[in-house]
């Protein structure tokens, strides 16, 4: 998904507009578009309306399902863990979205300049991008044991009271989940940001520097603007990336420790293979559909108005 | 370059068919009764969730062994235990399900029993010698048996018989006991109850509110509890916590933040006195020191209530949709031999008494001063998923964790759990 995501931001616009030629269309082009269109509809469509049926019922996955209206909606709003796994979300969106946006920002401007090792430094901060979050939860797991990494280092540097078990304590636990979701998502937006600055045109700058602009000024002027089809680009991933991080906290903690690491997909896992209630965890990850959809369509219809402008 | 009679064309078309035939499987939710696919011939498939290595190679030889016997035919399908309770479901109600499948006795597979998904295996039961009236016991839903069992084990405090002779604590039988011996160790500067309930093994701390709540309220009262008769916001639950907070200041501070398999290690370095735990602690153990593991049973708190157990019983059922009805018997009856357990047993870690009495068990000193155990048990319990179901698990996890860091918040814990568990049981 992410991969045509950031297409349109490596490539140039076309120059030329879109080619009309008529022509009546061959057999062989038409079974091409209906043929992935009709795998399409049975692989995504299909079910997806399957999930939003069954989130009008209730269903453990072995009874027939028990219609129910919008009983699982109702319960959505006197379920103190949907609540809390809601902020958590956004507070997640706001962390997550934000830092990962700035850092790979920051880093893209730091790392721009072909200077002695910058490739080193690039390639190392894009490599937790090619591990599989399991993996990196893994070894974050470890570093975040009571007996773990940071809290010998704390220890070492005798700041023993601030020593934590991380990933147990509940006020601890989401933000520790957080810092190993970053540290992989920073390179990634990085690499975008990189595609982006790489593409601005040098003698705006050079232009700008003879006109006195201050780096700042600069920052602001022409290098922000000249972003915008790459912000639209990483606003869009973060906001897909943060609404299905699951894999993350799933393998630090589950959610736990008493659910103050819920976010709404792993509430939504929990409720539909722990608890078997498939046709709540169906009505919230409908809730998970029209949050992602809304924020993403939203801002994609205003960007593309503004590119067309 | 060569053509192949495969193009692309084909291929999508394929996809398309695949796809169209997904669709055509119908509604999601249906659940129909009549059996579809599968045939009569071939041999009886085994989904097996023990995915441990020596488990798996234990079952492995088990299959083999009834293979060898030249009658039915059996083959082995192993998954990954966390996929395979997620996807039990799913393997009962398709209708070309496997024939039999690794499950442990309990509320859990008497619901399946209920919607008629397995199969009644009474007539295997009536061959069967020797096995205990408690075992055909819980293996019975509404007058039919649904399950075999094939091996059961017990929980209790384990803990290093060299580490308590240092320490000068022997035993202790009673609560009072029980405290004194943990002031004892604590005392030594060791933390005396270990613990392992992290976010991946939480389920751990639900041993102490299972036998806390056999010791306190009975063993009656806790089913019906699991079932759903009581509320967790009774006085007697109250009671269960009172007495829990007397040994909370004993526990490992950090036993939220560690992995069973962390707090076993800990245990076996001597950093913690005693686990409450099952025997499949055995498992993870070195060799070299099983032999200083001891255990004793969890400390009588009320001598007026009948004594129980936990003794979690693992076996098998089959599906009622199976087409080799008859070989699927024949693989489940030989389960219940004598001779298919000694030869599970003698390929795992042994940590698990037979379900047949006749079967040697491992025969160390702690293997049998649990079988005593259990023998002279007034009730067993199996665990409190397998009492209630994997559904209620979570929500005793969130409450028993906050109860361990909280134990202060307990009125709103209590709470919280009982309107968690009140949606469990409604669905």
């Amino acid at each position: 998904m992410t991969a045509t995501l950031t297409a349109p931001a490596a490539a140039p616009p076309s120059p030329a507009g879109p080619r009309r030629r008529r022509r009546t269309l061959s057999p062989t082009l038409l079974a091409f578009v209906l043929v992935p269109l009709l795998v399409e509809t049975f692989w995504v469509f299909w079910p997806a309306i399957q999930g939003v049926y069954l989130s009008f019922t209730s269903w453990d996955g072995v009874s027939p399902a028990v219609i129910v209206g919008f009983g699982n909606y109702a319960e959505l709003f006197s379920d103190p863990t949907f609540g809390k796994a809601f902020l958590d979300t956004v507070l997640w969106l706001v962390l997550f979205g934000g830092l990962s946006a700035l850092g790979g920002l920051g880093m893209a401007m730091l790392l721009l300049k072909d200077r002695r090792g910058v490739g080193f430094y690039r390639a190392a901060l894009f490599t937790p991008v090619v591990f599989s979050l399991v993996a990196t939860a893994l070894i974050w797991q470890a570093i975040y044991q009571p007996d773990g990494l940071v809290n010998t280092v704390l220890g070492t540097l005798g700041l023993d009271s601030w020593q934590h078990s991380w990933l147990a304590d509940a006020n601890t636990a989401l933000y520790a989940v957080i810092v190993p979701a970053l540290w992989r998502q920073i390179g990634y937006v990085m690499v975008l940001y990189l595609a982006g600055l790489k593409g601005i045109d040098p003698t705006l700058y050079e232009a700008a520097t003879v006109d006195g602009a201050s780096r700042w000024q600069q920052f602001t002027k022409i290098t922000l603007p000249q972003l915008s089809s790459v912000n639209s680009v990483v606003l869009s991933v973060i906001i897909i990336d943060s609404l299905r991080s699951f894999d993350v906290v799933w393998a630090l903690t589950r959610g736990g420790p008493y659910h103050s690491s819920e976010l709404l997909s792993t509430y939504m896992y929990s409720t539909a293979f722990q608890s078997l209630r498939l046709g709540y965890a169906s009505a919230i990850a409908v809730v998970i559909f029209v949050l992602a959809f809304g924020v993403i369509l939203t801002y994609l219809v205003r960007a593309f108005r503004d590119a067309d402008a | 370059m060569t053509t192949t009679g495969f193009t692309r064309r084909s291929f999508l078309a394929g996809l398309g068919a695949v796809g169209a035939a997904t669709a055509l499987g119908g509604c999601v939710t249906s659940t129909g009764s009549s059996a579809g696919g599968g045939s009569a011939t071939g041999p009886v498939t085994v989904q097996s969730n023990l995915s441990a290595p020596s488990a798996k190679q234990a079952m492995q030889a088990l299959i083999d062994a009834f293979n060898k016997k030249g009658g039915s035919q059996a083959s082995l399908n192993t998954v990954a235990s966390e996929t395979f309770r997620t996807q039990l479901p799913s393997y009962l109600t398709s209708s070309n399900p496997p024939d039999v499948m690794t499950w442990y006795a309990g509320s859990v597979a008497r619901s399946y029993a209920d919607k008629g998904l397995l199969l009644d295996v009474s007539d295997v039961w009536s061959g069967v010698t020797g096995y205990s009236d408690a075992l055909k016991q819980i293996s019975t839903d509404s007058g039919k048996q649904i399950f075999i069992p094939t091996s059961y084990y017990f929980w209790g405090l384990f803990y290093r018989k060299s580490n308590f002779a240092k320490w000068g604590v022997s035993e202790p039988t009673t609560w009072a006991e029980f405290l004194q011996a943990c002031e004892t160790i604590k005392s030594k500067g060791v933390t005396p109850i270990g613990l392992g309930a992290d976010n991946s093994t939480p389920w751990v701390a639900s041993g102490w509110f299972d036998y806390l709540n056999i010791r306190v309220n009975g063993a009656t009262y806790h089913r019906e509890l699991l079932a759903g008769k009581h509320s967790f916001a009774d006085p007697q639950v109250h009671k269960v916590f009172d007495q829990w907070k007397t040994a909370l200041p004993h526990f490992d501070p950090k036993g939220t933040a560690l992995s069973f398999q962390d707090a076993t290690t800990n245990l076996l370095q001597g950093r913690t006195g005693m686990m409450l735990i099952g025997t499949f602690l055995l498992d993870t153990t070195p060799k070299e020191d099983v032999d200083d593991i001891g255990f004793f049973r969890f400390p009588v708190i009320d001598p007026s209530v009948p004594l129980a157990e936990e003794a979690p019983t693992d076996g098998f059922f089959a599906s009622s949709r199976t087409k080799r009805t008859q070989q699927t018997k024949d693989f489940l009856k030989y389960l219940t031999t004598v001779e298919a357990q000694e030869a599970y047993l003698k390929s795992s870690s042994g940590s698990s008494l037979p379900a047949n009495p006749a079967a040697k068990d491992a025969g160390t000193a702690l293997i049998t001063k649990g079988k005593e155990m259990l023998n002279k048990a007034a009730d067993l319990t199996q665990f409190f998923n397998r009492d209630s179901s994997d559904a209620l698990q979570p929500t005793a996890d969130a409450a028993l964790i906050k109860f361990i860091q909280h134990p202060e918040q307990i009125d709103s814990i209590l709470t919280d759990w009982q309107s968690a568990a009140k949606k469990i049981w409604a669905s």
